[in-house]
């Protein structure tokens, strides 16, 4: 017998969690289907299978520039974060040093402060020392955001890995560096794969803090929010959402399964 | 550096302990990253607290330091009243109402897959997850799509003979909206905690004769109070401050604080010092908020009283 669950109210749950997928699922479901519409409005009754909007946004040179920008961004602005965070994470795990409360806290801090906020305050400082804005300037504030979510990804991987055995290397002669190349690193790898990949998807998708500090940069979000103001636009907008939804569907599913298969491979061994 | 020589002496975990003080790799380590939050995300905000008090200007002539617009901003205006601080309750009930709704959806949704036994926990934890981790803007684009005056949700409601609703452009736009892009990311710290919860603490319940709901009530809620305050944190910091969803599915109706500030350091007729009050006094709102929550955040005071 289950303690916390009567049969009939498990029964009810599952309908609930069903209708709740249901309720999640459903939108982007419609959204697939007017990618295929053919017709300038997303309204019922459907006119016709078209792949249309699809070729149209892959031969949008804006729209192409704003997603490489995007991923440019990204690729840099998680590589700087997976750095920092493996630094602070070693650092905070590795060592017990007066002072590391607040110092943690002050690095997690940008988990809770509102991006509107955060937008315009690196905005001011921007103004102040007379950065240019661009891609630079968005790069700096996403590596503040995402060095947090990295963070929470490493720590707890460093703390599963047994110290002695980056001792005995130490021990041995072996240099910090040396130590941490061979030892340290391979086994934090599928957790900076897993950063990498979250600090990565959050700076692409980022358009808050991007809309205060881009300049005359136009990245993938900028573009969307843009776009979403002219409807004549919208279906090809509808389908490159559905790529990009799929895509990161995806990503997110092999990013799991591989941290799973990785977990499992090190319980093993 | 490691020479040969000190190899042996000690006790391997205080040796390198000890030894790793003297160089860059100890706390050291932290050097980059805490300078980097310094100088790109503490600084910043004292500039727009420089800024509120006219220390910095975007007007050229000089300007005395003054606490004028905090005055304003608390005081109001004496024909329109206290616009900010209105806005601010507004957008401080929207966001309470979106967070307890959500809480409400969420906590069925996790108490199932932790305590329901089911074999395939994760598979269904990513289903409910996935959504949350594909891009913010475009579930809001989704939702600006269905809800259109002419989009799916009215041309199917005509096309059987029923009157179109005005959804887009609401308030309540605004709170669907909200709820949908939050509502699986709340999930996640509620079923953690119910996931740690002692099973043997029900069945001792159970066996001392107690209902599944007074074990509800006893155990399993006041257990899981930490995961619902987090998960109450999770949504209601973002929504607070939220600009997007209501500038795309709004209107004048969801018009939010976050616009508002947004609006203050536009390009129509910025007023960078009173942006920045508000701005502040989010913040503070914020912190204060997320300090008081944090207590509630600590699973073991939870467990010992």
């Amino acid at each position: 017998m289950n303690v916390a669950l009567s049969r009939s109210a498990a029964w009810l749950l599952r309908t609930f969690f069903a209708l709740v997928v249901v309720f999640l699922y459903a939108p982007i479901v419609v959204l697939l289907i007017f990618s295929f519409n053919d017709s300038d409005l997303p309204t019922f009754p459907l006119s016709g299978f078209t792949l249309h909007w699809y070729h149209e946004f892959l031969t949008n040179p804006d729209l192409q520039n704003a997603l490489k920008t995007s991923a440019e961004i990204a690729a840099l602005s998680s590589l700087g974060a997976v750095v920092l965070g493996i630094l602070a994470s070693m650092a905070l795990v590795r060592y017990r040093f007066r002072g590391s409360g607040p110092v943690s806290a002050l690095l997690l801090s940008p988990l809770v402060i509102p991006f509107v906020v955060f937008g315009i305050s690196l905005l001011l400082l921007f103004h102040a020392i007379g950065l240019h804005l661009g891609i630079r300037t968005v790069v700096i504030g996403h590596i503040v955001i995402t060095l947090p979510y990295t963070m929470l990804v490493l720590i707890p991987r460093l703390q599963q890995i047994d110290a002695s055995l980056e001792e005995a290397a130490y021990d041995l002669g072996a240099s910090r560096l040396r130590t941490f190349r061979s030892i340290t690193l391979p086994l934090i790898l599928p957790a900076i794969v897993c950063a990498y990949l979250i600090a990565f998807t959050t700076s692409f998708d980022e358009y808050a803090i991007a809309s205060f500090v881009k300049g005359e940069t136009v990245t993938f979000p900028v573009y969307l929010y843009a776009a979403l103001r002219f409807p004549s636009q919208l279906p090809q907008v509808i389908a490159v959402a559905v790529v990009v939804i799929a895509v990161s569907l995806v990503v997110v599913i092999a990013a799991e399964v591989g941290r799973r298969v990785a977990e499992r491979r090190l319980e093993v061994s | 550096m490691a020479t040969g020589s000190e190899v042996g002496a000690g006790t391997p975990r205080q040796e390198a302990v000890s030894r790793s003080r003297p160089d860059l790799t100890g706390p050291g380590l932290l050097g980059v990253p805490v300078a980097w939050l310094v100088v790109f995300f503490l600084v910043p905000i004292g500039i727009v607290a420089a800024y509120s008090l006219d220390a910095l200007s975007i007007l050229p002539e000089p300007h005395p330091v003054t606490l004028q617009a905090w005055r304003d901003f608390f005081a109001g205006d004496p024909f329109l009243g206290h616009i900010y601080l209105n806005l601010f309750w507004k957008s401080v009930k929207m966001s309470l109402i979106v967070s307890a709704i959500i809480v409400a959806l969420a906590y069925p949704l996790a108490y199932y897959l932790a305590l329901s036994g089911t074999k395939r926990k994760y598979v269904l934890l990513l289903l409910l997850i996935a959504p949350f981790l594909t891009s913010y803007l475009l579930r809001v684009l989704a939702w600006k799509v269905l809800m259109g005056d002419e989009g799916p949700i009215n041309s199917f409601l005509s096309s059987i003979g029923l009157e179109p609703l005005s959804l887009i452009y609401t308030q309540f736009a605004v709170l669907l909206v909200l709820g949908y892009v939050w509502l699986p990311f709340v999930a996640l710290p509620i079923f953690v905690s119910l996931e740690s919860l002692d099973r043997r603490l029900l069945e001792a319940a159970s066996d001392l004769g107690a209902s599944r709901w007074q074990a509800f009530f006893r155990i399993t809620l006041p257990l899981s109070a930490p995961g619902v305050a987090a998960g109450f944190l999770f949504v209601f910091i973002p929504t607070l401050g939220e600009f997007i969803t209501p500038s795309l599915v709004g209107g004048t109706d969801g018009y939010m604080y976050g616009n508002q500030i947004v609006d203050l350091f536009g390009t129509g007729f910025p007023d960078w010092r009173t942006g920045s009050v508000l701005a502040l006094f989010l913040l503070g709102v914020v912190g204060l908020l997320t300090i008081v929550l944090s207590r509630f955040l600590q699973p073991r005071q939870v467990a010992t009283d």
